[in-house]
């Protein structure tokens, strides 16, 4: 017979020291989860000075002096920004990584095994933004 | 018997769409920082470049599929989110007509972009 139970607000935030693998995992899904919807409308933003852009010369855009190249490279010129992008790569992995595993447990796949799933989202998610630092970094000094 | 967490509702159309877009947008988007980080940098971006792509139907196409997927995953993430942190009533509703509008400004501005570069829908 099911019971029920007061749980508390789990959405307490204040609660956070007893918050176990599965709650850690589903906190960081909704923070990745606004980066990437903040990022997308910032993204759209700035991909939208190709609209200004499409009106300028051809010899303009054929020398990258066009308002959209020029913004683009103005912003990979800044140290920041390739750190921040390093930042969104994290969070994008992470949300790709830890979605899946979402998606699996929403099929019933894994159900056993969800902390290990999730502790292995991070480790891998770390691995990957490890490993690209050198991509994102290159040529910004 | 656990009690359910999801805010969305049990068999619901929007939790099923929150899903098959989740499933689209998990190869869609590590297709996409692939592609304009690892195979392009993105310090070598020009106008022409990305025009050269989105002239392609094909891309042009994954593009605004992208677009929709995001925007509408994106949003209906934000609007559970804030359904789980106990937002009801008038606020609820002022909040999803907020969304709705950012969503639709978001969707036309981001397919004016494409269109910029594609000189309209590439057939």
């Amino acid at each position: 017979m099911s019971q029920s139970h007061n749980r508390g607000l789990i959405e307490d935030f204040g609660r956070w020291r007893e918050f176990r693998a599965g709650m850690w995992a589903w906190i960081f899904h909704k923070f990745t989860g606004w980066v990437l919807v903040g990022y997308l409308f910032t993204h759209i933003a700035v991909l939208s000075t190709a609209i200004p852009a499409s009106g300028q010369e051809a010899a303009v855009l054929q020398a990258g002096d066009d308002v959209y190249t020029q913004t683009i490279v103005t912003l990979e010129e800044l140290l920041l920004v390739r750190i921040l992008e390093v930042g969104l790569l994290a969070v994008a992995v992470f949300h790709i990584l830890n979605g899946t595993r979402l998606l699996f447990i929403d099929l019933g796949v894994g159900l056993e095994s969800q902390d290990k799933s999730f502790y292995a989202s991070l480790i891998l998610t770390g691995l990957i933004t490890v490993a690209s630092v050198p991509t994102f970094l290159a040529g910004a000094f | 018997m656990a009690e359910r967490y999801s805010s969305f509702t049990p068999g619901g159309t929007m939790w099923l769409l929150q899903r098959i877009t989740a499933a689209f947008l998990i190869v869609v988007l590590a297709f996409h920082f692939f592609l304009l980080h690892f195979v392009n940098h993105a310090d070598e971006v020009s106008f022409i470049v990305s025009q050269a792509r989105m002239e392609t139907l094909s891309y042009y196409s994954l593009m605004i599929l992208f677009l929709l997927t995001a925007t509408f995953h994106g949003v209906n993430g934000v609007y559970n989110a804030l359904i789980n942190q106990g937002l009801t009533g008038r606020k609820k509703q002022a909040v999803k007509a907020t969304l709705i509008v950012a969503s639709v400004v978001l969707i036309v501005q981001g397919v004016r972009t494409a269109n910029a570069w594609a000189g309209g829908v590439p057939l």
